[in-house]
């Protein structure tokens, strides 16, 4: 139960403190204030306002490009989550189920690619769908490739989550299952799942949300017609802004307010992912 | 975000409960995998060892292979790559790679120093609310984190733009020359990373402050302990697990950057994440590109490396 | 404790479950292959094909046409090698890339009897140097370099490099184009230098010369990207290729495009089949479509470029024959050359680059 912190320490209430936490908002949240701003103004080119307009949200709703765009970052997305849970889960349990000699060592290694920078994992994957490639193994760059990138970073993140949830279970409740006469697989399948199931489903919120913000590990492995919106927004930032990619930041930043609002309203408290 | 560490504890002995529930629980059983275990756990091991281990080991050993004239990577296995790293190039001796990973170690532990100063006293804060405003404040903050990372970048290029009302204004304060954009430049990419790796501090540090006994800091205040010597002994400590899982959380990913300095740098400073992106990329040197992530590969190791022997030493004599 | 679920009970379905959605994944790249029979990708330049010209191709063929974008020869380059030779249908080098291309065997050779609009080009344009037998390239457009700057109001800029290179002559902010090969050509001419040196010397004057420009340039930026800056108004001078130079003062008319004395490059861009192209055919198809005189022309003046087609010009706009930024009158050549591929003294440059980049 969490106690109240004594009146002698409400004096880091202050109002500096007040002022800093409010600082610290404003900072996060003016960029994102910005582009929306910029996707209602009617300029073309620079970010002076010259009026308001709605002319590049209906602009945007035309443009092939970034709808096919946001269909195959979906379909990234689902399609890796999808794959990603289910390795990741299965490991944990089979960490948690079995022993076998190398299980120590593979518990201790499963955290690093969590810290491996994102752009070593992207050449190297770069380098195994090329081999890949010239030994004609049918993955090429494109969608496979980098749903297989997806899988790959998302796998540790699902496996840690998912093994600090069964951690925390109470073994007694398989041991009461078994001794009713469960096999292993029924007292899995009807004890332990059920319980697990808020971690899976956290685990594959998070994996979701890695794929939909990835960017350097889908550059490094896109091919035609398999443009993600962060490879689109990248290459429109670096070809000159124009105010269609701001209407379209406008409405990711919409669908995170809402995603965030829907998932603390349906858990009763914000996603935080720990 | 998870700190792995502190949630895997001790391998040798199996995990421990995150929720301190006070026992440890040794989950293994004595019953050999089977076939049934075998797949379970081997089909995801098998991937990451094809999708991960595999390339990296392949990208290590690329880096001993030479470049051809046209950019296709030859026998013969040459140091040259390595050679090119510390600084003899075929323009003479130019020892700007180590200057670029310096510059890269440097960003990022400006990037985690920066986000460690806000974090701290806003986690602390948000620990301290109540109820409904609490929940309010979390989620105000963890919005901005479920926005695409690159919206979040670039937005600053809008922000900092020549015609912004924040650029006149920093412009009025003596910040920069009239009618120039505050980017490109170290500032902006500063301001950017700050703002894009703040989210992943507080979460961290707001889960250790949450836990955080008042009790002690009250007896230190009752001892006669002032502000700054409360919080460095009775809340310190007890952040420290948080503060830590921050750091790495921060630290690393900020020195492999290369989409904010790119965008917000000009794509004039370079950093290691846009060096090995050019060598993949344009300059088609991949042999030189590998050494180049195997050094940062090393690096990386010998940093978890020197993290876990602290891990396990600290661990060690516990009861 | 009742098991309903009697069936999912047994072990080995959990696992066929796991092997069916496996394969799934793994079926992907085969039924790509089998759905996209008519289907052509083009990997092209941004902004550098008029979209209803293909959409005219599209409906004619019954295909789709998906194209890629690329920002500088470099990164196209990049992607070929990186697997791209077996996913495009359709790619667009520059001249100098091409023999390296060859070299690499990322090309195709193409069928003469199906470019029937070949004898349309321009004799000019015809065994060019880089593919003698016009064995994997046909000319697409063509161009110069060259700086758009926006002059202070009263002011004639001078036709010089030094816009950039010298602080003196300093227009205001400016940006650098993010190419090697273009950027060197730039400062090489500047010194006095040939744009195709392979002299050590030539190119650490060259790479000095450009790391004081970097100090006092707001960044790198591609042709694209730096003509939207000086629309923008956040920079005064830009490096850019001729037909973005042309669509700027077509849209803000207080622009001027600047050949500079000094000497500059002319290049010229070709449409290539990679070897190991899915659509053979079609892309051949394409090329012929594209090479068909009103078509040409029409791409011509919606990219605002130079076309190397004879057969063009009676439908090309007759203000922009006239325009000296897309067709440069004929003494302005003398101080125009192509870029040559250099083969391995290309290492040097490479070089130069990753020092300017990094420093």
């Amino acid at each position: 139960m969490k106690r109240a912190p004594p009146w002698s320490c409400r004096r880091f209430g202050s109002l500096p403190t007040y002022l800093c936490v409010l600082a610290i908002y404003l900072f996060l949240y003016a960029p994102l204030a910005a582009v929306v701003v910029q996707s209602c103004n009617a300029s073309r080119y620079g970010t002076a306002w010259t009026g308001f307009t709605t002319r590049w949200y209906q602009q945007l709703l035309h443009n092939e490009p970034a709808l096919q765009a946001v269909a195959n970052t979906l379909i990234l997305a689902s399609a890796s989550t999808v794959l990603a849970t289910v390795l990741g889960t299965s490991l944990a349990c089979g960490l948690s189920r079995w022993r076998f000699p190398g299980r120590d060592w593979l518990e201790r290694l499963l955290p690093v690619p969590v810290f491996v920078p994102d752009i070593l994992l992207a050449v190297a994957l770069l380098l195994a769908v090329v081999t890949a490639q010239q030994l004609g193994l049918g993955l090429a760059p494109g969608m496979p490739a980098m749903i297989v990138g997806h899988v790959t970073f998302q796998v540790p993140f699902v496996t840690l989550l998912v093994r600090a949830r069964l951690a925390g279970l109470d073994p007694a409740l398989e041991e009461a299952a078994r001794d009713l006469g469960a096999t292993g697989w029924q007292s899995f399948r009807h004890v332990i799942l059920p319980l697990l199931r808020p971690a899976v489903v956290a685990a594959a919120l998070l994996a979701f949300t890695l794929s939909l913000d990835d960017f350097v590990v889908s550059f490094f492995t896109t091919g035609p017609g398999a443009t993600t919106l962060p490879i689109l927004i990248h290459a429109s930032v670096k070809r000159g802004l124009s105010p269609e990619i701001h209407a379209l930041s406008t409405l990711l930043i919409l669908a995170a307010l809402v995603l965030t609002l829907a998932l603390t309203a349906l858990y009763r408290k914000p996603p935080i992912p720990t | 975000m998870i700190d792995p560490f502190f949630v895997a504890g001790r391998p040798s002995q199996g995990p421990v409960a995150v929720h301190e529930t006070g026992r440890t629980q040794d989950r293994g059983r004595s019953e050999a995998p089977g076939w049934i275990g075998a797949l379970v756990c081997g089909l995801p091991v098998l991937w990451m060892t094809l999708f991960f281990l595999l390339p990296l080991l392949g990208v290590v050993a690329m880096s001993f292979f030479s470049r051809g004239p046209d950019g296709e990577v030859t026998l013969p296995l040459t140091l040259e790559n390595y050679r090119r790293l510390v600084g003899f190039g075929e323009l003479g001796f130019d020892p700007l790679y180590p200057v670029v990973l310096g510059r890269s170690l440097l960003l990022g532990a400006v990037t985690t120093v920066f986000c460690l100063a806000l974090a701290l006293p806003l986690a602390l804060w948000l620990a301290r609310l109540s109820g409904r405003w609490q929940a309010l404040a979390l989620t105000l903050l963890v919005i901005p984190f479920w926005t695409n990372f690159l919206v979040r970048t670039y937005a600053w290029q809008v922000l900092l733009s020549p015609d912004s009302p924040l650029t006149q204004w920093l412009n009025r304060l003596g910040v920069g020359s009239a009618g120039e954009a505050l980017y490109p430049g170290w500032g902006a990419v500063l301001i950017a990373m700050v703002c894009d790796f703040l989210p992943f501090m507080v979460l961290p540090i707001y889960v250790s402050a949450e836990k955080l006994n008042w009790t002690l800091v009250e007896a230190a205040v009752d001892l006669g302990a002032n502000r700054w010597q409360a919080f460095r002994h009775a809340v310190w400590p007890q952040l420290r697990p948080g503060v830590a899982a921050g750091v790495v959380l921060v630290f690393l990913p900020a020195t492999g950057q290369f989409v904010v300095p790119d965008l917000l740098g000009g794509a004039k400073i370079a950093f290691l994440g846009n060096l090995l992106q050019q060598q993949f990329g344009p300059s088609r040197d991949w042999p030189f590109g590998a050494a180049l992530a195997t050094v940062a590969l090393a690096l990386l190791l010998l940093v978890l490396a020197a993290r876990g022997c602290r891990a396990l030493r600290q661990e060690a004599p516990a009861p | 404790m009742k098991i309903r679920y009697a069936q999912h009970a047994i072990p080995w379905v959990r696992n066929v479950r796991r092997l069916i959605l496996l394969l799934c994944v793994l079926w992907m790249p085969a039924s790509e292959g089998l759905a996209a029979s008519r289907e052509l990708r083009l990997f092209i330049w941004s902004e550098y094909i008029d979209p209803a010209v293909v959409a005219e191709f599209e409906r004619q063929h019954g295909c789709r046409v998906i194209m890629d974008f690329y920002e500088d020869t470099e990164s196209m380059l990049a992607r070929m090698l990186g697997g791209g030779d077996a996913l495009y249908d359709v790619v667009v080098p520059s001249d100098n890339i091409v023999p390296v291309m060859i070299r690499r065997k990322l090309l195709a050779p193409l069928n003469a009897a199906s470019l029937t609009n070949r004898i349309h080009l321009e004799a000019r344009f015809r065994r060019p140097d880089y593919d003698p037998e016009e064995r994997y390239t046909v000319p697409y457009l063509w161009g110069t370099m060259g700086l758009l700057v926006r002059p202070s109001p009263g002011q004639t800029p001078p036709d010089t490099w030094g816009l950039l290179f010298d602080p003196k002559l300093q227009p205001g902010p400016f940006v650098l184009i993010d190419s090697a090969r273009d950027l060197f050509a730039a400062a090489l001419r500047y010194l006095g230098c040939s744009l195709n040196s392979t002299n050590p010397a030539d190119l650490r004057r060259a790479r000095d010369l450009l790391l004081q420009t970097k100090k006092r340039a707001v960044g790198f930026e591609g042709s694209v990207g730096g003509m939207n800056k000086v629309l923008g108004r956040s920079v005064r001078a830009a490096i850019v290729y001729s037909g973005e130079a042309a669509r700027a003062i077509h849209t803000d008319t207080n622009l001027v495009y600047l050949l500079p004395r000094e000497g500059s490059v002319l290049w010229v861009d070709n449409l290539a089949i990679p070897a190991r192209a899915p659509h053979r055919d079609l892309a051949e198809a394409f090329i012929n479509w594209l090479l068909e005189p009103r078509n040409a022309a029409r791409i011509a003046n919606f990219t605002r470029f130079a076309s190397p087609h004879q057969g063009a010009r009676p439908y090309l706009n007759p203000s922009d024959l006239q325009n000296p930024a897309i067709y440069p009158p004929e003494e302005a050549f003398a101080r125009l050359d192509y870029l040559r591929d250099l083969g391995p003294a290309l290492r040097l440059y490479d070089e130069a680059w990753t020092q300017l980049k990094a420093r």
